[in-house]
């Protein structure tokens, strides 16, 4: 089913600031989605649209085909993992868990049977007679997520997951959390300002910028394929080169640019024109970096190495190239012992291959 | 070196002395004054108790008196009038809670400057002395006070009611004067509370009033008690209100205090009556205590 859960033109203003604007999108069962975007863009208003504490201005949501638009947040099949959890902190961990069953005044024996059952599931059975307090950041989190997951909710919204947890914990818990998710099939939607999260956890991205979406796509498209400067930019790190299409073929394009002395050449083609403005991302680890001149006729450059960051499993180098312009070049570390590994100020060539870029129209 | 450290005062005592210094010259010192003149004997003189030491011809002679004590027991009076005390403070409490756990919690969900102007129209009237708002309430409350005229003008009654000079005066005055200090802990309590937790209860599937019963009740309970313990601990001793408003009708802990006091000029007595009173509430004291430390606990 791919229209699951069906945003149809969702706009939420706010007094006169449009906080989310005019969004379609939508999600397939059993998928986890999230929405990227930085802080203010509107993500976190949608989330609450789709739980029910913010009433949307416009538009309207399917879950399942039926519509929620009215109806009060206690009475939606949908559940959210609080950022920063929200833990009750006068219940033990197994009472928060069983807080959401309880309101549907469920038969005690099938209660205790659920909560047994998630409690385990989230490997927290020794420690279901712990407060809140008592517990590590990442246990609470599995609490949050136990509290969420336990009344089966068609629709599970996850807000900034993984935001309360320090960084090595958070990479283990993105797997962990997103394995449990698969596992019982929820539909999930998350809302992240954290492109790794989003990326290690979720199966299509949507990307958010001042209330409106700028793409959505699988991790990789988005990254491999961006649809403008936005989306670009926002995802990794990009070169852009600005120019103009000197040349557009049916199978490749070339491309002017002030930053560099010869002509880009793509090896695809483009809806465009011959002397359209457009924008020519690369990623810095598409580049070729060498103190040898590599003889091509397009798609080269030399410059300078200004800086180099040593990150263990790969190094960032910012070259500066002859006409100015600064780029960055990432290679991977996979020699322990490179006999003749760059330096500062080393005068250097880099180069590409003729689809290691994309062509940006806006 | 350790044993010169050892012996030196701690730098944690800076921090600790002050406010050991100032409990001890404030209320142990006192305490300790009244508890020794409540085990000696009535004198006319001046002061008006004998010394509990006497240093005479090379004896040293220390006589306690626990005939005050005694005497506490064997006259019903005092037992009344404590039992009364504590039962109209117990009461005055539970119906400040009544009225001020629905304000604190209006005020609590209010926006800012509302909140503030409310805040400020609770703390209002304690900015003029208890005395002067009591004789008011004696004003509203006689026989040909605001309340009799009115409803005798409006024909309800044929003649006045009897509001002064009644128990139900002296809870009237109680609950008023001490309002306030219920609903400034209960409101600083629910004002902190997280509004997520309320979200997520309400996520859950828990309907308004479950959400206040399983979430901001609980929550609030350390508001509750604290508000609680202001009122009924200072209600218990309450002299000025009982003294004009409630008149023969309700004899509380602390006229009882100032007849012996002023009227006897029983100091021994009235000593005796006060570290009695003390030793009262030395347990919800402490029971408020333990529930404090409990909830730091929690917070940390």
């Amino acid at each position: 089913m791919d229209d699951y859960v069906s945003i149809q033109g969702l706009t939420k203003r706010f007094d006169d600031v449009v906080a989310v604007h005019d969004v379609s999108l939508n999600i397939r069962q059993g998928e986890i989605f999230a929405l990227l975007g930085s802080s203010g863009c509107g993500k976190s208003t949608l989330l609450r649209c789709l739980a029910g504490f913010e009433v949307p201005s416009d538009g309207r949501v399917l879950l399942d085909g039926e519509p929620l638009a009215s109806s009060e947040p206690h009475e939606r099949p949908v559940n959210m993992m609080f950022q920063s959890y929200a833990l009750f902190p006068h219940m033990t961990v197994e009472s928060n868990v069983a807080f959401g069953l309880k309101q549907d005044r469920l038969p005690k024996a099938e209660l205790r049977e659920r909560v047994d059952a998630m409690l385990e599931l989230v490997q927290l059975t020794e420690l279901r007679r712990r407060k809140p307090h008592q517990l590590s950041g990442g246990q609470q989190q599995r609490v949050a997520l136990a509290r969420s997951l336990v009344k089966r909710p068609k629709l599970l919204l996850l807000d900034e997951p993984m935001g309360a947890l320090d960084r090595k914990l958070r990479s283990r818990m993105q797997f962990e959390v997103a394995a449990i998710i698969e596992r019982l099939g929820v539909t999930c939607m998350m809302v992240t300002h954290d492109q790794d999260e989003a990326m290690t956890m979720a199966d299509r991205i949507a990307i958010m910028d001042a209330g409106r979406i700028v793409q959505i796509g699988t991790p990789d498209e988005i990254y491999e394929q961006p649809n403008c400067r936005f989306s670009a930019e926002f995802i990794g790190s990009v070169n852009l080169f600005d120019g103009t299409v000197a040349d557009d073929e049916r199978d490749h394009v070339t491309i002017t640019t002030d930053d560099l002395e010869s002509s880009l050449y793509v090896g695809h083609g483009i809806t465009g024109y011959e002397g359209m403005a457009v924008a020519f991302a690369l990623r810095p680890e598409k580049l070729f970096i060498a103190r040898e001149n590599p003889g091509r006729l397009h798609n080269q450059a030399h410059g300078r190495v200004e800086e180099i960051g040593y990150l263990g499993s790969h190094s960032v180098y910012h070259v500066r190239l002859d006409r100015g312009k600064l780029i960055q070049v990432i290679t991977l570390n996979n020699e322990r012992w490179a006999a003749d590994r760059l330096r500062w100020g080393d005068a250097v060539w880099v180069h590409w291959d003729d689809e290691a870029g994309v062509v940006l129209t806006s | 070196m350790n044993l010169l450290r050892r012996w030196l005062p701690d730098r944690r005592w800076g921090v600790i002395a002050p406010p050991f210094l100032w409990l001890s010259l404030f209320f142990v010192i006192p305490f300790a004054l009244v508890f020794k003149i409540s085990l000696s004997e009535m004198a006319i003189a001046q002061p008006p108790y004998v010394p509990l030491l006497e240093y005479l011809d090379g004896v040293l002679n220390v006589r306690l008196n626990f005939g005050n004590y005694t005497w506490l027991f064997d006259d019903p009076l005092y037992a009344d009038a404590y039992l009364s005390s504590l039962g109209i403070a117990a009461w005055s409490t539970v119906i400040c809670l009544a009225i001020g756990y629905p304000m604190a919690y209006a005020i609590s969900k209010m926006r800012g400057s509302l909140q503030n102007l409310c805040l400020l129209l609770v703390v209002l009237p304690s900015w003029t002395s208890l005395l002067i708002r009591v004789y008011a309430w004696m004003g509203i409350l006689k026989n040909d006070g605001i309340i009799n005229n009115v409803l005798l003008a409006v024909g309800l009654i044929a003649e006045p009611l009897r509001l002064l000079n009644t128990t139900g005066a002296v809870y009237v005055g109680i609950v008023y004067a001490y309002l306030p200090f219920m609903v400034l802990p209960l409101y600083a309590n629910l004002t902190r509370m997280d509004p997520r937790l309320l979200e997520a209860a309400a996520d859950l599937g828990a309907r308004p009033l479950t959400r206040f019963l399983r979430i901001t009740l609980p929550l609030s309970v350390g508001g509750v008690i604290a508000g609680s313990m202001l009122v009924f601990i200072p209600a218990v001793g309450e002299f000025v209100v009982p003294e004009l408003l409630g008149g023969n009708e309700a004899t509380m802990i602390g006229k009882v205090l100032w007849g012996e006091f002023f009227a006897n000029r029983d100091w021994p007595v009235a000593s005796a009556v006060a570290t009695l009173m003390l030793l009262v509430l030395i347990l919800p004291i402490l029971l408020f205590h333990r529930y404090q430390s409990r909830e730091l606990e929690v917070a940390r």
